[in-house]
Parts: C-alpha cells; sequence; structure tokens
C-alpha cells in the first residue's frame, strides 16, 4: 500500500506542479476535509451496528452459530486441532455478521494453527485466507448506512446484488481453491513415484548415465 | 417499500426479543458496543484522509482519465463501466480507501444511479485482498501463497462481473 499511495501522491503532485500549481494544496485540504466528512457518517453507522452486533455476542447468538458450521468447516478445512477448529468458526461467525474487529484476531490465531512451519502456505491456510478476502457478510451494514446518509431513495435495494455477488465470489473462491489442491496434490503424488523409481534402480545403470 | 426494507427492523426486533428471553441486559451491551465505535473511528481516520488526498489528486490531475482510457478494452469485455475503474483498482490494497472512492461516486453520479448501485455491490462482496492477506499472515512463517493470490484475485473480479451485471437487472 505504501507504493500505492506514494505513487498516486508524487505522480499526482508532480503533474499539478506543471498543469495547475495553485490548486495543488487546495487539492489535499480538500481530500481531508472529504475524510472529515466520511468519518462522521462511518462513526454514525458503526455506533448503531457494533451496539447491535454486541447484543449478538452477549446473548451467545454467535456462537450457536458457529456451532452449525462444524460440518462446513469439516468439510472445507480437513482435520485441524479442536482449538483451531473453534478460532475458524469464529471467523466465519464474525464474518458472517459483519463484525470487522472480531474476526481479524481470530482470524490471525486460525491461521498461526494451521502454519505448520512451513514457508510455503498449506490448502488449508490458503482456504481460510479465500473465505476471508471473499467477503462472507450477509448483511453490507456500512454500505446501506453510506447510503442511506446520501439520501438514496431506497438504501436497502442494494442488499440482493450484494449478496448474490458475494455468493458468486466466495464459491468460486472456494472451488478453484478446492480445484488447485486436487492438482497440487496429484503432482505431489507424481513425484513421489517418480522419486520411487529413481530409487529403485539398480546402482549399476545408474552409474552408465553418469 | 420491498421486503428488503423490513429485513433490517424485523432482525434487530427479533434480536432484542431473544436478548429478553436470554434474560441478557440488551441496553448496557448496546451502549457497551456503542463505546467501541470509538477506537474503530479513530483507527480508520487516518487512513482515510491518507486515501482522499492520494485519490483527489488522483482525479484532479486528470490520472484517473488516463487510466480509464488504458483500461477501457479490457473493463469492456468484462461488461465493467469504466467509472468504476478506480473502485477496483483501489480495492484489492484498502477497505477504508474504497469507502472514500465510493462516497465519491455517490457524489459525482448519485446515490441511486446504476454506477453508484453497482460500486456499492462490489464494495459490499470484496475485501482488500492484500491487505488481509498480510495481516492474517503476519504471525505465521509463510511466504509463498502458492495458488492464493491468483484464486483471490480470479474470485473477486467474478465478484466485480456478477456485481455489474446484476445491478442492471434488480
Amino acid at each position: 500500500m505504501n507504493f500505492v499511495w506514494i505513487s498516486f501522491v508524487m505522480v499526482g503532485l508532480g503533474i499539478l506542479l506543471f498543469k495547475n500549481v495553485d490548486i495543488a494544496f487546495s487539492t489535499l485540504l480538500n481530500g481531508s476535509e472529504k475524510a472529515i466528512a466520511l468519518t462522521l457518517k462511518l462513526w454514525a453507522i458503526y455506533a448503531v451496528w457494533l451496539g447491535i452486533l454486541k447484543i449478538v455476542e452477549d446473548t451467545g447468538l454467535n456462537q450457536k452459530i458457529g456451532k452449525l458450521l462444524n460440518p462446513i468447516i469439516n468439510k472445507l478445512f480437513g482435520k485441524t486441532d479442536p482449538e483451531t477448529h473453534n478460532q475458524i468458526a469464529i471467523n466465519i461467525t464474525s464474518n458472517l455478521l459483519g463484525m470487522g474487529n472480531a474476526c481479524t484476531p481470530s482470524g490471525i490465531k486460525a491461521m498461526k494453527g494451521l502454519d505448520k512451519g512451513s514457508d510455503i502456505a498449506t490448502s488449508s491456510m490458503i482456504m481460510l485466507m479465500i473465505l476471508n478476502t471473499s467477503s462472507l457478510q450477509i448483511l453490507p451494514t456500512t454500505v446501506i448506512g453510506l447510503r442511506v446518509a446520501a439520501g438514496s431513495v431506497d438504501p436497502n435495494n442494494i442488499i440482493l446484488p450484494t449478496l448474490i455477488a458475494t455468493t458468486v465470489s466466495t464459491l468460486s473462491g472456494i472451488l478453484l481453491c478446492k480445484l488447485f489442491e486436487k492438482i497440487k496434490n496429484k503432482k505431489l503424488k507424481r513425484n513421489k513415484k517418480l522419486n520411487n523409481n529413481q530409487a529403485n534402480l539398480p546402482p549399476a545403470t545408474t552409474n552408465v548415465f553418469k | 417499500m420491498k421486503f428488503s426494507s423490513y429485513l433490517i427492523p424485523i432482525l434487530i426486533i427479533s434480536l432484542i426479543a431473544y436478548s429478553i428471553y436470554k434474560k441478557n441486559n440488551a441496553y448496557s451491551s448496546f451502549v457497551y458496543g456503542a463505546k467501541t465505535s470509538f477506537d474503530l473511528v479513530l483507527t480508520s481516520f487516518p487512513y482515510l484522509v491518507a486515501i482522499f488526498i492520494a485519490v483527489e489528486l488522483f482525479s484532479v490531475s486528470g490520472l484517473s482519465k488516463l487510466l480509464s482510457t488504458a483500461l477501457s478494452p479490457l473493463f469492456k469485455i468484462l461488461g465493467i463501466p469504466l467509472e468504476l475503474s478506480e473502485l477496483i483498482l483501489l480495492k484489492p490494497f484498502t477497505g477504508c480507501g474504497s469507502l472514500a472512492v465510493l462516497e465519491n461516486i455517490f457524489l459525482n453520479y448519485g446515490v441511486d444511479s446504476y454506477i453508484a448501485r453497482a460500486g456499492c455491490a462490489i464494495v459490499g462482496s470484496s475485501e482488500a485482498i492484500f491487505y488481509v492477506t498480510a495481516v492474517y499472515f503476519s504471525q505465521t512463517k509463510v511466504k509463498k501463497f502458492s495458488y492464493g493470490i491468483f484464486v483471490a484475485i480470479i474470485s473477486s473480479l467474478l465478484g466485480v462481473i456478477t456485481s455489474c451485471l446484476i445491478c442492471k437487472i434488480i
């Protein structure tokens, strides 16, 4: 992100130097003003929604949903130790409900639990990553809130399209993950067979090839 | 009004009813939760300023126009409106930033325009791929993501294409 930001600002300011220097600083202030306006709107949305989500948490509803997810987690991640399984359940549930601040810590813990110490991500680590990057949130509350604040006639008409788009991205992510996992496993098996064959070759023949 | 307008109020009513049944103090829970919004806003504000400044410079300097024309052939094939190019390019890096761009889209095209609705669906249906990946793997030794990044980009691109298509229909 550092690189992206630097290049945006440097190139933008650089062009303004030649094009229209007078508006350079006012553009910066303009951006900052817009950020403050948006922050206030977001604050209103977050305050209401985090309040409601806290009720969900305190009634234990999210743990109930987590239990319903057990078969799905077993199918997606295979065998995991109970602690990691639990963290994955918390991560997915808070993702579904849009509890952003709850899903990150559990996600990091789950990822740590899945870590086998190798520097290449395992298939279950990638599965967790894909679930989190493709967004599982059922109700796009922040976006709805921003639409309300901007004076939309029907702020809720975005729910269904978002739900469909999320489903498509998540399902395609899961399917692609499983596909790549199979390809990878096949390759591994083939390599193992090759290695075995080479190991079985009598030493004399290997000498000839040298 | 449509069904979707009833969804959130009904969910909240049933949640509070469930809370009463569970003998939980809904009021104090709500107040405590609302308090945590303070931290969230404080942490996201500096990012919003940074992104908004970058995005303003990007559009005022004429770079965003250049970029849109460069991307137009690809976006035409995928059925994505050019007005969303900034949003789609920033989205993988920053969640806050895409909210900033979305707010700009509201101002420029109107909240109820097709562009704004498609943008909403895109923001609601994907996450900041690179940011999430960096944070989630931060406590592990993993340095290579194998097919992970590729799948993440493809699946969120499919989400973008679906958003643009669906918003035309619904």
